[in-house]
């Protein structure tokens, strides 16, 4: 039983977090234009009837009443529309909305996290009953009874006019038989039949219970045909004890009673909950079936290692030195097959895991509007490249990072007034611009604000002030200065907000992004404003790259980076004014970088003449590499560095990662838009 | 180490002993608590990394897994000795995180009971190590300061 309710707690956990995202969205968008489409009307009353009845499935009695009570409010707002509302009602009740959302979220999270629910709602059910109040002219204080499609004004028993009828007894102890008849009407509705039942209002009136459980909850139909379906439905609901078909033309009296022991109602909710899921968005009402299948992570993550592993061991069967100088040309091309196969498998593997980062992003405009109201600084959010795709486990792990700096910007990026910033000849709105974009290997998603940008000395006196610094005041870059910012325990507010200030913010931020390999960097300029860009790697990339060596180290150059490759001489040497070593390609100067030299490495070529010359590119930056030989192209699996070694700030100085070849040795993976940087400071 | 201990004593002395690994680095004994230790390695090829400190001498790819590796000499400031098929690398986890550290030799796994340990005396002195003990034959080991160990340098 214990592994049934576990996987029904998954379920219900997984749907209801879903909706609850999906409405906040909607939420978000509806306050932006100001009232609620019928599509959201529609797609509200759904969710808030799926996560009703689930709660009450999984008996958590307060979370049924506030997504209750959450109906209520909106039943309202359905029957008679925004007009009747003035602006600051309208402010007050999508206040109500994101406040009861954020309720529902919190008793969710308390269930994830197995503590008890806060039974005490009363606060919550009068906050949103005298809102009701005002806002109807008459003084309407009950629930709105008829919320269920199917329902018909007031019938009895007795004057159930309906040819067949339905009475279903629920287990005797089973509890809640008003909310359990309520779900079953629900079930019912889903199926697209169309009945009355008795008592009407099970759903709101608790008092209920007592006729169901002493005369049985009543369903009426018009054909037999729609009783067996009903039948049907009823057959794999929990906790039903007996029901039977009463025919009411005939007085034949057909009794079909199937005792069931709690069978999980998992199949009767999944359908209205998946099918909401699936609708969600900008699907119409009608629900467009498509073929989803949620998966557990953790099998894709053993996937995508057996993958890797498969690139690798393919590699070393067709590099195998049993094979060398035989000729085998069978075997080749069958090898090329299945090179082309294993190529396809990664792909399909990789894709599997990609979701767009939009998901996080739109969290984002909810973050800003709330600290819009609470700072009382008027800003606009512009997200541009949401449907970006990154590896899930990254987007995972971005959003609270993200979540830190889009707070950061409000709080002390953008100016507290707005003649603060029409001074500085700025419009009076703030933007904060959300991008995200790919790059070849990398993913580079940034936070722009056009605030006040940072003041470099205000940061190194606080520095200075908390023993953080390592080495003289004047010896500090600008860029050195703003990754002072990410030290633990750094802040430079002299207090500590709701928000921010307690200076844990940004130096988890690069704990969690290095965490699953990436970088981050801010850039800021006072007065203009500041940008804080998290680069990072797509996970488990496998990467073309051509193998090089230095002084009998092997190196990987990612494949996307090289422009061309070629010998030259000492003759072709260029020296500029300071030294520096350029060279002439394709009619153009490059400067020349000497990874030896870089590298400090004791072993390598020195002479132009002996190695090899090689055009790479990476974004803006272009230039060319000296090495040893080519050794050839490798498709290679990466793996980051192991976090130990960030320690050593390795990633700035042009290694991004590194990967197995297929004889066991490691070979380095060379970040080429890093290795310019990197030489550029030395020289 | 004295004999006299009762029955209350023993007790006590069974909760502060623990397993230690012992090896030796440039002569002096070490210990490093088992807890802590995944796999004794040798042999493997270390692949050197640009720009890091000289002790930390590469990476290892233990069975796809890539571990750092750090030079016990060279860490506690010794002379660099060339390593031999006989230099053992001690891979160990603290916090979660993977480091080798490259040894000059292991001799055995004892109980060591740590309440005997103390601190070792001298001012500015190599933090890797923080307590210091004398085993019943005479040898002074020193007991490996794990999370200093992965702290790195500033």
């Amino acid at each position: 039983m214990d592994n049934t309710t576990d996987s029904l707690l998954e379920t219900f956990l997984f749907e209801t977090n879903s909706l609850l995202e999906q409405l906040d969205e909607r939420l978000i968008n509806a306050e932006k234009a100001g009232s609620f489409t019928e599509d959201d009307v529609n797609e509200i009353f759904r969710s808030m009837h799926t996560i009703k009845g689930s709660s009450a499935m999984l008996e958590y009695q307060s979370l049924t009443e506030v997504a209750h009570h959450i109906e209520d409010l909106f039943f309202y707002i359905r029957e008679n529309g925004m007009d009747t509302l003035d602006e600051e009602q309208k402010s007050e009740l999508f206040d109500l909305m994101f406040k009861s959302m954020d309720r529902l979220g919190e008793d969710i999270t308390r269930v994830e996290n197995n503590q008890p629910l806060d039974a005490d709602i009363t606060d919550f059910t009068n906050e949103i009953n005298s809102f009701l109040k005002r806002i109807q002219k008459k003084d309407a204080d009950s629930s709105p009874s008829a919320l269920s499609k199917a329902a018909s004004p007031d019938v009895s028993p007795s004057k159930m006019d309906a040819p067949y009828l339905l009475r279903v007894f629920f287990e005797p102890d089973c509890g809640m038989e008003n909310l359990r008849s309520f779900m079953l009407v629900t079930a019912l509705e889903d199926k697209d039949l169309t009945f009355q039942f008795f008592p009407e209002d099970v759903e709101t009136n608790s008092s209920t219970v007592g006729t169901i459980a002493e005369n049985g909850f009543l369903l009426g139909f018009s054909s037999e045909k729609d009783a067996q379906s009903a039948i049907r439905v009823l057959k794999s609901t929990s906790n039903i004890h007996t029901y039977e078909l009463i025919s009411n033309q005939s007085n034949m009296q057909e009794e079909a009673g199937i005792p069931e022991t709690a069978v999980p109602g998992k199949t009767n909710h999944t359908p209205p909950a998946g099918s909401t899921l699936l609708a969600g968005g900008s699907a119409p009402a009608s629900h467009t079936k498509q073929s989803l299948i949620s998966v557990n992570l953790s099998k894709l993550d053993k996937l995508m290692a057996v993958v890797g592993e498969i690139v690798i061991t393919e590699s070393m069967v067709i590099a195998s030195p049993d094979l060398q100088n035989v000729k085998l040309d069978n075997f080749l091309k069958s090898a090329r097959q299945l090179r082309k196969l294993t190529d396809d498998l990664q792909d399909i593997a990789m894709s599997l895991r990609i979701v767009p980062v939009s998901s996080v992003f739109q969290k984002m405009n909810r973050i800003v509007r709330d600290m819009k109201k609470t700072l009382n600084k008027d800003v606009r959010l512009t997200i541009i490249g949401e449907d970006t795709e990154v590896d899930k486990t990254i987007v995972d792990s971005i959003s609270d990072p993200i979540m830190h700096i889009v707070r950061n910007s409000m709080d002390h990026g953008i100016e507290d007034t707005v003649e603060e910033r029409l001074e500085a000849g700025k419009e009076a709105q703030a933007e904060i611009i959300l991008s995200a974009k790919h790059t070849g290997s990398e993913v580079i998603i940034s936070v722009e604000d056009d605030g006040k940008g940072m003041d470099t000395d205000a940061i190194l006196a606080k520095a200075s002030r908390n023993g953080l610094l390592t080495k003289p005041v004047e010896e500090y870059s600008k860029k050195e200065i703003l990754s002072l910012l990410m030290l633990p325990g750094f802040s430079t507010n002299s207090e500590v907000t709701e928000f921010s200030g307690r200076g844990v913010g940004l130096d988890v931020v690069r704990k969690n992004v290095e965490a699953i390999g990436g970088v981050v960097s801010i850039t800021s300029e006072e007065g203009k404003g500041s940008k804080t860009t998290l680069k990072l790697p797509l996970t488990l990339a496998i990467v073309d790259g051509m193998e090089i060596s230095i002084g009998g180290n092997i190196f990987t150059i990612p494949i996307a980076n090289i422009r061309q490759s070629f010998k030259a001489t000492n003759e072709d040497i260029i020296l500029d004014a300071s030294g520096h070593e350029i060279i002439k390609c394709m009619d153009e100067f490059f400067p020349i970088v000497r990874i030896r030299d870089l590298f400090h490495m004791e072993e390598g070529f020195t002479d132009i003449d002996d190695g090899i010359m090689m055009w790479v590119e990476a974004s803006d930056k272009s230039y060319c590499i000296f090495v040893d030989q080519l050794i050839g192209e490798q498709q290679v699996v990466v793996k980051p560095f192991p976090p130990y070694l960030n320690n050593f700030n390795i990633k700035h100085s042009g290694i991004s990662g590194c990967t197995v070849l297929g004889d066991g040795n490691i070979s380095i993976i060379l970040d080429i838009g890093s290795i310019y940087t990197a030489a550029q400071e030395i020289f | 180490m004295s004999d006299t201990t009762s029955t209350g004593n023993l007790e006590e002395e069974q909760q502060t002993t623990s397993r230690f690994l012992t090896f030796t680095s440039d002569n002096l004994v070490f210990g490093v608590s088992t807890d802590n230790v995944i796999e004794i390695i040798t042999n493997y090829m270390i692949r050197p990394l640009p720009m890091v400190p000289d002790y930390i001498r590469g990476i290892i790819n233990l069975r796809g897994q890539i571990i750092p590796v750090m030079d016990m000499r060279l860490k506690l400031g010794k002379p660099f000795m060339e390593y031999t098929a006989s230099t053992c690398i001690i891979i160990l986890e603290i916090d979660s995180l993977h480091i080798g550290i490259a040894v000059d030799s292991v001799l055995q796994v004892q109980n060591i009971n740590t309440a005997l340990a103390s601190p070792i005396p001298i001012e500015n002195r190599q933090e890797l190590t923080n307590l210091m003990l004398s085993l019943e034959d005479g040898t002074v080991v020193l007991l490996l300061d794990c999370e200093a160990v992965i702290r790195g340098s500033l």
